[in-house]
């Protein structure tokens, strides 16, 4: 059962991250939009990276973010994107406030 | 710190302060525990190097070994990746990416009792030897 859906506006949670991650430290806190959704659930690399291939499977997300939005001087053009593949874990609704 | 807690660890005291803007940031701060070493994007670097790299044997032969010790289900690549990050910043920055895999492939060996430290260091041996007697044999 998924969370959300393309389109969905989503904010990556800023959580304390030990030895291991995927999720890049760039994005969290940051906000962008799901363009893609990866097919099927994934076992999360939380628990994958530790060798539990039966550990919790999740559904993961192709998500957009404007360059600008990740890097406070970036000077490339407004239209720069960048896509990230994220599991829903590391999800919650766009904070559209904090934009 | 003023504050700090007897019953906690200084370093999981360290991790439970996680966004506390006061801790300094030195080798053993929050920043540095909290940062996962191949998490690279946004960190200052060095130029990079662009030119084509073309994989030299003993890099495509480590590429194979690995994906076989996940075919056969010894480990997954995301345990690999865990792996390197384990090294630290140091040995991580300074050893080249496919020597991060098969150090890595060699201790997950050596972790689950698939092979022992003695029969590797007399493989290595093994196959030094092997090297240096072909070598010899062109060199006239």
């Amino acid at each position: 059962m998924r969370r959300f859906k393309v389109g969905d506006r989503v904010t990556v949670l800023d959580k304390p991250t030990l030895f291991h991650t995927r999720t890049q430290s760039y994005c969290r806190g940051r906000t962008g939009v799901i363009v893609a959704l990866r097919p099927d659930d994934w076992v999360i690399p939380e628990d994958e990276a530790w060798g539990r291939v039966d550990g919790r499977r999740l559904p993961c997300y192709m998500i957009r973010f404007q360059q600008g939005d990740l890097w406070p001087d970036y000077r490339g053009p407004a239209t720069d994107t960048v896509e990230l593949e994220i599991f829903e874990n590391w999800l919650e609704p766009a904070k559209e406030a904090a934009q | 710190m003023a504050d700090e807690d007897p019953r906690i660890s200084p370093v999981f005291d360290l991790v439970l302060r996680a966004g506390a803007s006061e801790t300094p940031k030195s080798l053993a701060s929050n920043e540095v525990l909290l940062h996962v070493v191949h998490d690279v994007g946004g960190q200052p670097d060095v130029p990079l190097d662009l030119t084509e790299h073309k994989e030299a044997p003993w890099e495509t032969r480590t590429h194979a070994t690995c994906e076989c010790l996940c075919w056969r289900g010894h480990w997954s690549s995301e345990e690999r990746r865990r792996g390197e990050n384990d090294m630290g910043q140091t040995l991580y920055a300074g050893i080249p990416y496919y020597g991060r895999w098969i150090l890595v492939a060699a201790k997950h060996l050596l972790d689950t009792g698939r092979i022992t430290p003695d029969e590797l260091s007399a493989k290595i041996e093994e196959v030094r030897a092997r090297y240096a007697a072909q070598a010899t044999e062109v060199t006239p």
